[in-house]
């Protein structure tokens, strides 16, 4: 017993540590969204594994139309477009929050993928590492 | 024996920074290792040495502190939300001297290091 118990924990320590990054903001509000992007890109940059998950009011910093700037915000949302560049290629969106707020998968970048929120949850789950912003 | 990394994100002043406290010194009298303490968003308001906490209000600073030398706890804290945030490391007596000044690549380091991350 305690013996595969120990095999089983070295396995676990030589696959790489996935990391979620579950984003829950609208984007212009606060910085949120922002703040989370960093740690994307700095994770992305250190070679981690690395996926987003965009969740309740975070679904709309993925809708296509947006422009930042005549709020005098930052389009920060314009970076998303290098997500490929830091090899973070899963993004995942939740279907049922889209719904809720009345949007289409109309997304301003590609590679999202919709999920039911049961898939999306068990997807979060097997990551190692969930970041909420 | 168990590692876990902790993610500050609220100031001083909210009632979360001190159910993070409350935590990690839980885990450090448990003997469960705490691998660091990254300090980031509003978080890093707690490093601002100028920042008062009125003296019937429970003191964030100086039970941080206390961990800090009792247990040889790292606190981190990200330069780049510091500064956004009117702290500096070239200024004398504004960043707290308990704080480790770093970036967001310790951040990956700590996520490496332990078992487990607790975000407040």
């Amino acid at each position: 017993m305690s013996q595969s118990l120990m095999s089983k924990s070295l396995i676990s320590k030589k696959l790489p540590k996935l990391t979620a990054i579950l984003n829950s903001k609208a984007p212009y509000s606060n910085s949120a969204g922002k703040d989370a992007l960093d740690i994307a890109l700095i994770f992305g940059s250190f070679e981690q594994p690395t996926s987003l998950f965009f969740q309740g009011d975070g679904v709309w910093q993925l809708i296509q139309g947006q422009n930042g700037t005549i709020i005098s915000v930052k389009d920060y949302l314009k970076t998303f477009a290098a997500f490929e560049f830091y090899d973070i290629e899963n993004i995942y969106i939740c279907q049922e929050s889209l719904i809720q707020r009345g949007l289409t998968a109309d997304f301003h970048i590609e590679q999202v993928q919709v999920l039911a929120r049961r898939v999306f949850a068990e997807k979060l789950a097997t990551h190692h590492t969930v970041l909420r912003f | 024996m168990k590692k876990i990394a902790v993610l500050i994100t609220t100031p001083p002043y909210s009632n979360l920074s001190v159910t993070a406290l409350d935590y990690v010194e839980s885990a450090l009298k448990s003997s469960v290792e705490v691998v660091g303490v990254f300090f980031y968003q509003d978080g890093v308001i707690h490093a601002n040495q100028q920042a008062q906490t009125a003296s019937d209000e429970f003191q964030c600073i100086k039970h941080w502190q206390a961990l800090q030398q009792r247990f040889k706890l790292p606190l981190y804290l990200c330069i780049t939300a510091a500064e956004k945030r009117g702290l500096s490391d070239e200024q004398p007596n504004n960043i707290h001297p308990i704080f480790t000044v770093s970036g967001l690549g310790e951040l990956v380091e700590l996520v490496n290091k332990a078992d487990r991350l607790v975000q407040f």
